[in-house]
């Protein structure tokens, strides 16, 4: 039976057929759909972790009593998840560890494009790359056969264009779940126990095992291969871009990389001595081009690829004077206006960050669907680094404007999930060190920018079984937050209010605006805006960049199917045009 | 090898359209390859998806200016997309006009001669009243299916009785059989066009 799938799918179904006993993940684009497909198979354990270092964790501690695991996570959270990565290499596996990076070149959704073979590198572990959905699918079997038989977590590293594209894979259709047996667990300290001593040991066994990963790199025809075709063009390419080259340059001698870590040497030199020219094509860094190089050979990589972004057949075919027949329609001239995404309509994210900008605030920011704050026309955050980065980052921020001559105030913005994530030790080191910052915790009961995955904070898990929730002003509160503060964003003037009390604090606070995501909440919030009056098109509601006001002929227009009535509208008029009936909103006391 | 690039704005089923056609190529038959960009595709951003079918398929993208089809389910996008069509391709829009977010008072006006602009760059345009016509069928959800109805009558190679299949399989029994209906009257349109 041929299915199409997309590679997560591919993914949660070679987990199924491994045998894997448990799945874990932290939600991050590309990779948010191994587990949610997992989870909706039904056969395997499954958790939504708080970050990927304890996703990691868990995934590990099975591995380690003998269950295979899979644990999934974008590629910045493989940098959260790299102390526990680094470590289980030394110590090794029992049943089979597998970790997926899901990388993002060209930054679809992400806020770097690094490329995780590095870290595969770093860690001394080998490296899958699938380049379609059917060996997305086989590969992680092999990957966790590879995993137990060389003692060793193994990443299978992906990209967007491989997650999220789609490709037939040939299923049994009679195929059930067959949980993999548990491996006999006893203690080996010598080995899970990493004090020097030991650990001096296991990097000589770590070494000893990477010319063996080698040594089945140079065999495994299933992974590595080569095509010969026209000898005057050798490339050794893996992932997408061998898809790439294929369509490119269907003519040429391939030599395609399954395992890309460690190189198989023997198997480049057999192919670089059959080919006049030798090229490298990959996406982002020149990590293969580096490695051929390392054994003597000259390729051409980087010096005629983009270091940058996403590869193509386009900047594939240009390199090798190719021709893909190209005739497209001509780009109009005049300016299109753009279309980026936006805050929904009746947002509550869109509340704080309109009073947020009003009051001229330095704004430490964070990663989620209110990252959109930055865009015109709320242009409301100084800084988006990384999950959790706003709360250590307003305290820093506020070290060194206090300080300054035109001291300004600082607030700290974080969503309900990135708090968990990583945002709770900044809180801990602002009452420690004696912090005085503000933080506003944006909770819309949900991971919204991934597409509505529950956390802690929800009170149900990734199999949809209720569990406690976690109550965010009760931890602050533990954590030695005296100031803790629940308001409801929609009504602004009294978030302004809020703001300006907590800010004058000399103590650290945390203002909690709980306003469910819209779109999984879709009740409205009121009656849809009405207009009272002939506007007289000045301009202020379309400051809220709202996607239910339109301006039409110099009037602003509201529409009423998208309306929900959330009111903010009415709030900022000028004019008292705007009228809402206010029929929802959440009982909170501030 | 057929290439259909698709676009539209998030949350107006485009990656439900792609996905109707990849799954009716592939009971056609045909190698597939499906690509789409939806970090944010709930959000009302742009939204992309390419299709390519035929005997054997490598890339899921496109290269530039080589599409066959381009399938929009707006206006404005399909203009964004242009570039992506062969001059002698197939261009069939959604003659829905959906007004970007407003980013504050200085914006780029919504262009307004999207017809001319689109019929002196391209050989084959249709533009679908689709929006209307699901409304007319009782919801205008359905109007990426009406498009894949206006778009089955370019594509031979993949039978009704396979997109009648697919389309039965990719709703629940209660929208069935409006976007069975969506689906003939988007057909009947093209094929009267």
């Amino acid at each position: 039976m041929r299915k199409l799938l997309s590679g997560n799918e591919a993914i949660a179904q070679g987990a199924r057929e491994a045998g894997v006993l448990f799945a874990s993940a932290y939600p991050g684009t590309p990779s948010t759909e191994i587990l949610e497909t997992i989870a909706r198979q039904g056969d395997i354990r499954v958790q939504w972790a708080p970050n990927e270092k304890v996703a990691y964790e868990v995934a590990c501690g099975v591995a380690l009593g003998g269950g295979r695991a899979l644990v999934a996570m974008k590629h910045v959270g493989v940098n959260v998840a790299a102390d526990p990565l680094f470590s289980s290499s030394y110590s090794g596996v029992n049943g089979g560890l597998v970790l997926v990076s899901a990388d993002d070149p060209a930054m679809h959704s992400s806020q770097n494009e690094q490329d995780n073979r590095h870290l595969a590198r770093a860690a001394k572990i080998p490296v899958l790359e699938p380049s379609d959905s059917q060996e997305a699918k086989d590969f992680v079997r092999m990957a966790f056969d590879i995993s137990e038989e060389l003692d060793t977590p193994v990443m299978l590293r992906v990209t967007t264009r491989i997650c999220h594209s789609m490709s037939p894979v040939v299923l049994d259709a009679d195929a059930v779940y067959r949980r993999k047996p548990i491996r006999p667990y006893r203690r080996r300290m010598s080995k899970n126990v990493l004090l020097p001593a030991h650990a001096r040991r296991r990097h000589e066994v770590v070494e000893v095992r990477l010319r063996r990963l080698a040594q089945l790199g140079e065999s495994a025809r299933e992974l590595n291969r080569i095509h010969w075709g026209d000898r005057t063009i050798g490339i050794v390419t893996s992932g997408i871009a061998y898809q790439y080259v294929r369509e490119a340059v269907p003519h040429a001698s391939i030599l395609k990389l399954g395992l890309t870590y460690p190189l198989p040497a023997d198997l480049v030199r057999e192919f670089a001595a059959g080919v006049d020219e030798l090229y490298v094509v990959e996406e982002l860094d020149p990590f293969l081009e580096g490695e051929i190089r390392a054994l003597g050979l000259r390729p051409a990589g980087k010096e005629v690829f983009p270091l940058t972004g996403e590869l193509d057949p386009d900047k594939v075919a240009a390199v090798f004077g190719i021709d893909l027949g190209g005739d497209g329609a001509e780009a109009v001239d005049e300016q299109l206006p753009v279309r980026p995404p936006v805050l929904c309509a009746g947002c509550g994210h869109r509340a704080a960050f309109y009073t947020l900008s009003k009051m001229g605030l330095v704004v430490t920011g964070d990663i989620g669907c209110y990252t959109l704050g930055t865009l015109p026309p709320l242009l409301a955050m100084d800084s988006c680094m990384c999950m959790g980065a706003s709360v250590g980052m307003a305290q820093g921020m506020e070290i060194a404007l206090g300080t300054a001559a035109d001291e300004r105030r600082v607030v700290g913005v974080i969503g309900d999930s990135t708090f968990i994530h990583s945002g709770i030790t900044g809180l801990i080191n602002m009452v420690y060190n004696g912090g005085a910052s503000t933080l506003l915790i944006l909770d819309n009961g949900t991971t919204a920018m991934t597409g509505h995955q529950d956390h802690p904070g929800t009170g149900v898990t990734a199999s949809g079984e209720k569990t406690h929730r976690l109550d965010f002003a009760a931890l602050c509160r533990a954590i030695g937050v005296r100031r803790v503060r629940e308001t409801d964003p929609y009504d602004m003037d009294r978030l302004e209010a809020v703001l300006n009390e907590e800010l004058a604090a000399d103590e650290p606070s945390v203002i909690i605006c709980r306003a469910p995501c819209r779109l999984v909440e879709r009740v409205p919030l009121g009656h849809p805006a009405e207009m009272e009056i002939d506007c007289p098109g000045c301009g202020v509601c379309l400051e809220l960049g709202c996607p239910a006001i339109e301006e039409l002929d110099g009037r602003s227009v509201i529409d009423p199917a998208v309306c929900t009535g959330c009111g903010l509208c009415a709030q900022i008029c000028p004019f008292c045009g705007l009228k809402v009936d206010t029929i929802r909103r959440d009982p909170v006391t501030a | 090898m057929k290439s259909v690039f698709l676009t539209g704005v998030g949350g107006h089923g485009v990656l439900k359209l792609s996905g109707i056609l990849a799954e009716a190529a592939l009971t056609a038959g045909f190698d597939v390859r499906k690509s789409e960009i939806h970090g944010m595709s709930q959000r009302g951003g742009s939204v992309v998806s390419q299709v390519r079918y035929g005997n054997r398929v490598h890339s899921p993208l496109i290269p530039a200016g080589t599409a066959d089809a381009l399938i929009s389910l707006e206006l404005l996008e399909a203009l964004r997309a242009l570039p992506c069509l062969r001059r002698d391709g197939i261009l069939l829009v959604n003659e829905q006009h959906i007004s970007p977010a407003p980013l504050g008072r200085h914006r780029v006006p919504y262009p307004e001669n999207v017809r001319e602009l689109c019929e002196d760059r391209v050989e084959t345009v249709v533009f679908v009243p689709a929006h209307e016509m699901a409304r007319d069928l009782g919801n205008e959800k359905a109007a990426n299916v009406v498009m894949a109805g206006a778009f089955s009558t370019f594509a031979p190679e993949i039978s009704v009785e396979v997109w009648v299949h697919t389309i039965e399989a990719a709703f629940r029994p209660e929208h069935r059989e409006l976007n069975l209906h969506a689906f003939r009257a988007g057909q009947y349109f093209t094929a009267t066009d």
